[in-house]
């Protein structure tokens, strides 16, 4: 059965829509201020245990013994597991590429600082804490791999001794004839630069309760997972479980970004239910655990790369090699975001051809995870960059550079060099709206005046795009096979009328249960008040993924309205049974199914559920009495990965840009953002007031990421981060105000025409800050090339430049 | 483990006597023993705010005190903040939600609490004054603009006359 979708707001039944594209209040949000939600430590099992992890305190060492027999002789202690048990029970997780997977708890050896190494369960946290400092563990030392440098080198220290490096991919993209458009360019431009490694840091950190049947051998996870379903998946493969003898059930959990509920901790409290025979086991992580292991450390990269110019500012070829240490192994799928860039690797411009360069390496480091972005935002850090030294190589404003190369609006849909398709956008009137909320002419004034006092005030201007809506073909390069990432909902209208959304997700912090009320909502013509949105586990959803790689939205948009397109269809075939007329005849609005131009023929949608589940004499032979549907929508037209990557992949391009003026302290290096500018562009806005909270959200991180956040490692591998009094995470003094351009280009190819927007601003924000601050230096001769551009860093650059 | 010792304190209006450990935290004590839910746990060395309640109508951190210091003492939780008849929102609550101050609502129990202190001390904030109060609060999902306005919205319905229904001494 094919499903008409609507492809803009005003395709949506009914005359006017009351909800969809409106600043609506979120449905979530009275619980949550309430303090009523119930987040993972809120949930107490009958009779259950605590678990507490031993980690370890070495980058890199054999374990050569334990004694856990005072930890056990504890009174109050429940179970204890180390490597042993996990070497039985438990298989090293899957990996992307394969083979570079651990086991939960180290096994023979620890690969980096903070690694669980014993875990104990007891009947309270406490008990088990003070059980962890009877455990004893022997380790010998061993040479560590502390960067991505030394990793790579012959002869380094090898974190997975069974493969012949260190290295987890090595591989080079040629798209189009990059070679021909390097020896034709009139300039070359090239810059190395440092990404430090950042991080996802949301409120909450992770949590689990985990309980084995022992009886049926199958396993319930409660916990705050971002994807319960991917989760559920992947314990099944490393616990030795069918697949469908796990069952996650998520939780709402304090905001993700990415990696929230890594393999490990879920796997350890799974691991002491068994052992317990079948306690339930809670795993509450702590704030210095997340830092210095949690899921969600990102991006840890050297880039060297080039642009191909021609005289006249046009750009023609792109080259980047990247160095991306991904920490100890590829646990967390962290090596993904090398691959996401590929969807928008020339970013709004029109560049020909660009060849990716990468060596993705294992150091001992904490292995990285997704973050917000997942990839792009380094690399739109680089290609930025590069933008703007091309422009002072020409003697052209940066405005002006983009403006020469931007893909222009006629030439969408545009497929890139490196595959993917850009589905719409107006760059240039983006960039307008952009200078024209800055009074860009009027900053440069003021950036010459102060230029003249000697004050380092500095001007960035980027446009960037966001791919949205994630597609599992956009990862092929390291080894995940896939096309199509399945979305499902279902939509029921009780025997009184009323109706339900089931979702494979919880709440997570977007909005996304409002925004299938909005739309349930305007499609049916009934009050949004009246509709519930339910949370279904892993055992009874609808195919899912859930928030990741923004496209929750769209896909969620797409599976609500292709269930009420479904139910529509129904009811219109009943009604049409019971008023004697063709189903082509009826319109559904307002909350009834009605003759279309034939006032008061109508029958409310109440009345048509009632009947088909109350009345089976009355309906259409052999139709069920079921009004109710599921849906599961995947974006359309994907595409199966060519041998150098080229797919149909992202399914939406957002655009922004975002300008931004910085005033740095030539006597501490403090960096003040003066002045914030948003335009944005991610199609139509389905609740405005959702959407611009992630835009201010993504800005508030890509801050951090530029001029605070940074997870500082010693030479020789030992964190220096282990709670927010080193990892700073911006407060309401460091945000600034920003005034913001809303352009709506409604996407061609998505249900109502939204784009993924969750990610929006982290993509643009931490190169604009770079950028600015190195409009700032320009004057002194020195430039930021390695993030965050914190104080010291840039204090360290004054100093050069005297 | 040490002996026990007895913790009778007054939490949102309710009086609650029990048997602790001393090194037992105040927040723990709150979630746990009292099983009042609504005071989250960020990060649990006194940077992020997110267990803000208000001791003796003071802000305090929940992580940094352990639960026999408060003994004797008057609480004042997220969960109390609701009219208890109505169970209507408390005009603090109601101005994030109007303004979509939070997003994940984690850290957001904190952020009332916090706010609470602030308007009942000074009902009219300069931004600089709100900003202050704030400092000591982290959200990772905002960027904090929304909450500001939260902030503001709420101020001017106090100004307005909403009662916020707290005396220092409650």
């Amino acid at each position: 059965m094919s499903i008409e979708i609507p492809g803009l707001p005003e395709d949506m039944p009914g005359a006017e829509l009351k909800y969809v594209g409106k600043d609506v209040k979120r449905i979530e949000d009275p619980g949550l201020v309430a303090g009523t939600v119930e987040f993972i430590d809120n949930l107490d099992l009958p009779n259950m245990a605590h678990c507490a992890m031993l980690r370890s305190p070495h980058p890199h060492a054999r374990i050569t013994g334990y004694d856990t027999s005072a930890a056990e002789a504890l009174p109050g202690v429940v179970a204890v597991i180390t490597g042993e048990d996990v070497k039985r029970w438990a298989n090293p997780v899957t990996t992307a590429p394969e083979g570079w997977g651990s086991y939960c708890l180290a096994v023979d050896k620890v690969r980096f600082v903070g690694e669980p190494v014993v875990a104990v369960a007891a009947e309270s946290r406490y008990i088990a804490e003070d059980a962890l400092e009877l455990v004893n563990v022997e380790y010998e030392l061993l040479p560590v791999a502390a960067t991505a440098e030394e990793a790579i080198k012959e002869g380094a220290p090898r974190l997975f001794e069974e493969n012949e490096s260190n290295v987890i991919l090595s591989k080079t993209y040629d798209w189009g004839d990059v070679d021909q458009v390097f020896a034709d360019a009139d300039h070359v431009v090239s810059e190395t630069f440092f990404w430090n490694r950042v991080g996802a840091n949301p409120m909450e950190t992770f949590g689990c309760v985990s309980t084995w049947d022992t009886v049926n051998n199958s396993l319930t996870i409660h916990g705050s997972f971002q994807t319960p379903g991917f989760m559920a998946l992947g314990r099944a493969f490393s616990l030795n479980l069918p697949t469908n003898k796990v069952k996650v059930v998520s939780h709402p959990h304090g905001g993700s970004f990415g990696g929230k509920g890594g393999p490990r901790g879920s796997e350890i409290s799974s691991l002491l239910s068994r052992k317990a025979g079948g306690r339930a086991v809670k795993y509450i992580e702590d704030r210095v655990e997340y830092l210095l292991a949690g899921a969600g450390q990102s991006w840890d990269r050297y880039y060297d790369a080039s642009l191909a110019l021609k005289a006249d500012g046009t750009v023609t070829g792109f080259k980047v090699k990247l160095l991306d240490d991904q920490g100890a192994g590829a646990e967390g799928y962290g090596t993904i975001s090398i691959a996401k860039p590929i969807a928008a690797f020339t970013g709004c411009y029109r560049i020909e051809a660009a060849r990716y360069d990468l060596n993705v390496v294992a150091t001992n480091r904490a292995p990285t995870y997704p973050y917000r972005g997942y990839g792009p935002p380094p690399h739109n850090y680089v290609l930025e960059s590069l933008m703007d030294i091309a422009a002072q190589k020409l003697g052209l404003d940066v405005a002006e550079i983009r403006r020469r190369n931007y893909i222009p609006p006629e030439a969408f849909p545009y497929t890139i060099p490196s595959g993917n398709e850009y589905d719409s956008g107006q760059y240039e009137v983006t960039l307008d709206a952009a200078l024209e909320l800055a009074d860009y002419e009027a900053l440069r004034e003021e950036q010459a005046r102060a230029r003249e006092e000697g004050r380092l005030l500095g001007i960035g201007v980027c446009s960037v795009v966001e791919p949205g809506v994630f597609d599992w073909n956009a990862y092929t390069t390291v080894g995940i096979q896939g096309v199509g990432v399945p979305e499902g909902a279902k939509v029921s209208v009780d025997i009184m009328g009323q109706i339900t959304v089931t979702v494979g997700f919880s709440l997570e912090g977007q909005g996304q249960y409002t925004l299938a009320a909005q739309l349930v909502a305007d499609f049916f013509g009934v009050d949004m008040a009246g509709v519930r949105v339910a949370y279904a586990a892993t055992d009874v959803a609808p195919p899912h993924f859930g928030p990741g790689g923004s496209r929750l939205g769209v896909s969620i948009t797409g599976a609500v309205l292709g269930a009420c397109r479904k139910i529509e269809e129904k009811f219109k075939l009943v009604t049409a049974r019971l008023m004697q007329c063709e189903p082509a005849a009826l319109e559904l609005a307002d909350g009834f199914v009605r003759i279309k131009g034939v006032p008061g023929a109508e029958m409310h949608i109440a009345q048509v559920a009632g009947t088909m589940l109350a009345r089976s004499d009355l309906l259409p032979p052999g139709m069920e009495q079921s009004p109710e549907a599921t849906y599961v929508w995947t974006a359309p037209g994907r595409t199966e990965p060519d041998e150098q990557g080229r797919c149909k992949s992202y399914l939406t391009a957002a655009n922004a840009c975002h300008v931004v003026m910085v005033e740095i302290d030539p006597g501490t290096g403090r960096t003040d953002i003066l002045k914030y500018c948003v335009a944005d562009d991610c199609g139509t806005r389905l609740n405005p007031a959702t959407v611009e909270g992630q835009l201010m959200g993504g800005i508030a991180q890509g801050i951090g990421a530029a001029l605070f956040e940074e997870y500082v490692y010693t030479d020789d591998g030992q964190p220096k981060v282990s709670t927010f009094a080193e990892y700073l995470v911006p407060t309401i003094h460091e945000v600034p105000k920003t005034d913001k351009a809303v352009i709506v280009t409604p996407s061609p190819f998505t249900p109502l025409g939204a784009k993924g927007c969750g990610e929006g601003a982290i993509h643009t924000t931490p190169a604009v800050i770079m950028c600015a601050i190195n409009d700032a230096l320009l004057p002194l001769g020195v430039q930021a090339r390695a993030t965050p551009a914190s104080p010291n860093r840039v204090w360290d650059l004054l100093q050069q430049a005297k | 483990m040490t002996t026990k010792q007895t913790v009778k304190v007054t939490v949102n209006g309710i009086a609650y006597e029990r048997q602790v450990e001393p090194r037992l935290t105040l927040v723990d004590f709150l979630r746990h023993e009292l099983h009042l839910g609504g005071t989250h746990v960020g990060c649990e060395h006194g940077v992020c705010g997110t267990c803000n309640i208000l001791v003796d109508g003071k802000a305090v951190r929940s992580c940094l005190m352990l639960a026999v210091q408060v003994d004797g003492e008057s609480l004042t939780t997220v969960e109390g903040l609701r009219n208890r008849d109505t169970g209507d929102l408390h005009p603090i609550q109601q101005a994030f939600v109007d303004e979509h101050g939070l997003q994940c609502g984690f850290c957001t129990p904190g952020f009332l609490m916090t706010t609470l202190e602030l308007l009942r001390d000074n009902p009219n904030p300069s931004e600089a004054d709100i900003k202050d109060a704030l400092g000591g609060n982290l959200c990772r999902c905002t960027g904090y603009e929304a909450i500001m306005k939260s902030v503001r919205l709420a101020a001017k319905r106090v100004q307005e006359g909403q009662d916020i229904g707290l005396t220092h001494t409650d």
